[in-house]
């Protein structure tokens, strides 16, 4: 016996209802008790949003808060079975429609994304890649962790206040997020564009100091000079140290 | 056998500690499917200190969409790498119209849905290649019924081989809305089918309802209901004690474990008393 017509429709009736707070009459139904249903839904939702995104939660009054969440979850089929998902798809949807508040929040979108990064490498699953723990830094190649990620803001997110972020503080901001493999922590760390590119050259393929240079250089335009390579060296130590560099390349 | 759902909130004290000490645990995979780094070492670590029972969330068997096949695998993935002793899922509809709620909505208690999710048990077990165990959910409202929520339930547990996850807390809850008595509800189900039990807490919001919210110590009239049940089951089963929100010191969750095994063991030693 497939499943009748009627029964569908008293089905996503109550489905309905529970994302959007539209009510539809069902047969049989006990009026007073079936908003429990959108009551105990909507707050697994605003419980889950509002801490994935303790910083834009904080920004925002509650009343824009709440029409986020709720233009969120009334108009966008959230389709991952793994309900601590739901963040990416939420700032998938605002990135998608474009909402009045990003207007006068231009770096909402950042945020979200910022406080997605953070959840999204202390979850991830692991990635392994071969390195040894002992090298030589001067000529071993060096190997990226590879729970790291590269990204690219226009305002400073993940260096102020955002409450304190405005138009002016409108620029290039390049940073690396890295899970540290013993703790499984995240670690933050803003870079310039040429440091960031190095990291980029690594995530390809393990690659000397010295080569990294090199490339940076020609692709800079500018002349490798041994301070250049001190300073990239010094880099690498550091990177070592904080483990966004977890090691060298086996023979 | 008494269990703890593994939560996160206590996770680390469970295993640096014997103030809690469960026969297994259990975790809904849904959340910890391709989660990494200090979690899953976490999660490993108890997996060599305890069995894992497994308790799903949003496979929706009770959805009129198809199912996820895809998700349906990982589940099937994670059951194998985690050696999972047991894999339930609820009688229930999580995803509806492309979807996902999060939370647990009633079926409508009609013959064609009850057909339609006896078949997506026998599909589900046949990708899972093993039995899977259903619980009975708790309801504030039922949604155009047909027949009565016992005939729909057994009308199910007719059309496929599954096991049934008693859930007594959930038939108490239900019994207190709906207006019926627990005790025959539990009486008229298949008892030699129940393979699990889960325990809990509720919170009662008025005279005429009562939320399923694992959020609080399971009450008298419940632990009364568990030992009718351990009675007329007259055998042993794994039963968990499900504490989700508000959660209290391990001690008081050990104290509701001690209650859960005594309450078992003297129930089962009468039966066998009046057996003999």
């Amino acid at each position: 016996m497939p499943l009748l017509e009627s029964t569908y429709r008293n089905q996503s009736a109550l489905a309905s209802y529970c994302r959007t707070g539209n009510y539809r009459p069902i047969k049989g139904i006990n009026k007073k008790n079936i908003t429990q249903y959108r009551r105990l839904v909507f707050s697994i939702v605003d419980d889950m949003l509002t801490s994935a995104f303790p910083l834009a939660y904080g920004l925002v009054s509650n009343r824009e808060w709440a029409s986020l969440t709720k233009d969120f979850f009334s108009n966008h089929p959230c389709s991952s079975p793994q309900v601590w998902h739901m963040p990416k798809e939420f700032y998938h949807y605002l990135s998608t429609i474009r909402h009045p508040l990003l207007a006068k929040y231009p770096f909402l979108l950042e945020l979200l994304w910022f406080e997605w990064l953070e959840i999204d490498l202390y979850m991830m699953a692991d990635k392994i890649v071969p390195y040894n723990s002992i090298g030589d830094i001067s000529t071993d190649a060096l190997v990226l962790n590879p729970e790291s990620h590269f990204q690219h803001f226009n305002y400073p997110v993940h260096l102020k206040n955002a409450k304190k972020i405005t138009k002016a503080d409108h620029s290039n901001y390049y940073l690396t997020i890295h899970r540290l493999p013993e703790t499984g922590s995240v670690s933050f760390t803003n870079l310039s564009p040429a440091l960031l590119r190095m990291l980029e050259i690594l995530a390809n393929q393990p690659c000397t100091v010295t080569a990294l240079s090199q490339q940076v250089c020609s692709e800079l335009g500018i002349t490798y000079t041994d301070d250049i390579l001190k300073t990239t060296t010094g880099f690498i130590q550091e990177s070592l140290q904080s483990q966004l560099i977890i090691g060298f390349a086996p023979n | 056998m008494v269990g703890i759902g593994f939560r996160k909130d206590f996770a680390a004290e469970l295993l640096q500690s014997n103030t809690l000490s469960p026969s297994f645990i259990e975790v809904a995979p849904e959340n910890w499917i391709g989660v990494g780094g200090y979690w899953k070492k976490l999660f490993y670590k108890a997996l060599e200190k305890y069995p894992l029972y497994t308790h799903g969330l949003s496979l929706s068997i009770g959805s009129p969409d198809e199912l996820d096949y895809d998700f349906l695998k990982k589940v099937k993935l994670f059951l194998t790498e985690t050696n999972a002793e047991i894999y339930s899922e609820h009688l229930s509809y999580a995803k509806c119209d492309n979807a996902h709620l999060y939370d647990l909505l009633p079926i409508p208690f009609t013959q064609d849905a009850a057909m339609h999710v006896a078949k997506r048990i026998e599909m589900i077990q046949n990708v899972l290649d093993r039995k899977i165990a259903i619980e009975i959910v708790s309801y504030y409202s039922p949604v155009a019924p047909e027949i009565t929520e016992i005939d729909f339930i057994n009308l199910i547990l007719k059309q496929t081989d599954c096991d049934l996850l008693l859930d007594v807390n959930n038939v108490y809850v239900n019994s207190f809305n709906h207006q019926y008595d627990a005790k025959q509800f539990i009486n008229a189900l298949p008892l030699e089918r129940v393979s699990y039990i889960h325990m809990a807490g509720h919170l009662q919001l008025s005279d005429t309802l009562i939320i399923d919210t694992h959020g609080e110590a399971i009450i008298d009239p419940v632990f009364d209901l568990f030992e009718h049940t351990i009675k007329k089951l007259g055998r042993d089963i794994p039963v968990l004690l499900e504490r989700d929100f508000n959660i209290p010191e391990l001690e008081e969750l050990q104290l509701e474990i001690d209650r859960l095994q005594t309450i078992k063991q003297d129930a089962l030693k009468k039966e066998n008393y009046a057996a003999a």
